[in-house]
């Protein structure tokens, strides 16, 4: 290789590692010097090109993701959803049997723990506080205070009802907390079903319901909702 | 159940670990940062519904970058970019200069990247940040490997030229 073949090589890649290249480095101290220069310049436009990388990207994209697949989920779901309905009518029909809605916190832990679930259970960072007052805002509440430490917010429908799902990740582990609006429960009761705690509070004009491997945060959580949803509308 | 988790969990590491190379990839590629966000969550929402035709780990970061630069690409199709106006680059020359680390020869070469003929800075893109190879930017982009080696060679060759004197480096006049 001689020195016009080495410096074009520089150019085109000075990481290069062939024999001859390599060879015509030692051999030939101003290359040698050019290479150094080359090197120098090489780990500055890499650094150049490194520009900060926004702080929640990849929240971003796996809540982007999360949600697109929840929409699949339910796209899905109001499909079956139709057979579900014509099988229950046939059903009710012929033998007269009366079909009793299921309760909402079996079907609040059932959301919990459906296979996708984990990943919004995963997140850590706060959601912006307009984030979850427009969520309530599709549910008819004015929000006026927002608790802290929220990391997911959507609006989900938790069996027959509507709700504002959220995820609160504590020092214990996260808490998962759904408000369903204009449906409110008799009276406060903690439940257990595979594994996980809940709680349901009458609260505002509905019913908060908290679910999470344990209930150490569960007092200080409901104190937290029933202050933000004494102050809504 | 466990297939589900196992595809998520491989969706999770791909994100957590590629997400920030591709992003600066579509910043360079497009030059502008919240155009590049959309990018970069394009390709991946593409990516996770054509996970299961990923094979090799290793194939990963070449496999993104082929999906966002076809993203960028439909981007094109949609619309008619502005980045080369002379007003937009203007706008990204100010924002570059307010970047925390653009200090000094970093800054200089950005300022230089944004101003490089995407003819140029493609290739060095896909070499320096992506780690391809000359023949695998050939194979890429449709072109023969010796008009990659061209395409890098000058935009190495402009790039330097910034900083002065050195933009003749491989120059046949300059050397001894």
């Amino acid at each position: 290789m001689n020195c016009l073949d080495f410096r074009r090589q520089l150019n085109i890649d000075p990481h290069a590692a062939a024999r001859e290249f390599l060879h015509h480095r030692q051999e030939c101290p101003r290359c040698a010097q050019a290479h150094d220069r080359a090197t120098t310049f090489e780990t500055s436009l890499q650094h150049a090109l490194a520009i900060p990388v926004p702080p929640q990207l990849a929240e971003s994209i796996l809540l982007a993701q999360a949600t697109e697949q929840h929409r699949q989920r339910r796209r899905y779901l109001r499909r079956g959803g139709l057979f579900a309905v014509a099988a229950a009518a046939v059903l009710a029909l012929g033998i007269g049997m009366h079909v009793r809605a299921t309760p909402l916190a079996t079907l609040a832990i059932d959301h919990v723990m459906a296979p996708d679930e984990h990943f919004a259970l995963a997140l850590t960072r706060d959601v912006t506080e307009d984030a979850v007052r427009q969520a309530f805002a599709k549910r008819g509440v004015k929000m006026q205070q927002i608790p802290a430490g929220i990391s997911y917010v959507a609006c989900c429908p938790v069996g027959r009802f509507t709700s504002v799902h959220m995820v609160m990740p504590g020092k214990d582990g996260p808490v998962t907390v759904f408000y369903v609006n204009n449906d409110r429960v008799a009276e406060t009761r903690d439940f257990t079903r595979d594994g996980m705690q809940g709680r349901s509070v009458p609260m505002g004009h509905g019913t908060l319901v908290l679910v999470a491997h344990d209930t150490s945060q569960f007092d200080h959580l409901e104190s937290e909702w029933r202050n933000a949803l004494q102050h809504a509308s | 159940m466990s297939e589900v988790s196992s595809k998520q969990r491989q969706f999770d590491a791909l994100v957590r670990s590629l997400s920030g190379d591709l992003f600066r990839y579509a910043y360079w590629l497009c030059g502008n940062e919240a155009l590049a966000h959309d990018l970069v969550q394009e390709t991946f929402l593409r990516a996770w519904r054509a996970l299961d035709s990923l094979r090799e780990t290793a194939a990963a970061k070449p496999w993104l970058i082929t999906i966002l630069r076809r993203e960028h690409a439909r981007l094109y199709e949609r619309k008619t970019p502005q980045f080369t106006d002379v007003d937009e680059l203007d706008i990204a020359d100010e924002r570059v200069s307010h970047m925390p680390e653009a200090t000094g020869d970093e800054h200089l070469i950005r300022t230089a990247m944004h101003k490089l003929d995407p003819k140029y800075r493609e290739p060095l893109l896909m070499q320096v940040l992506g780690g391809y190879s000359c023949e695998e930017i050939a194979q890429e982009l449709k072109i023969t490997p010796a008009a990659v080696m061209t395409q890098v060679f000058r935009a190495r060759q402009k790039l330097k030229a910034v900083f002065g004197g050195e933009s003749n480096e491989a120059s046949i006049h300059e050397l001894p």
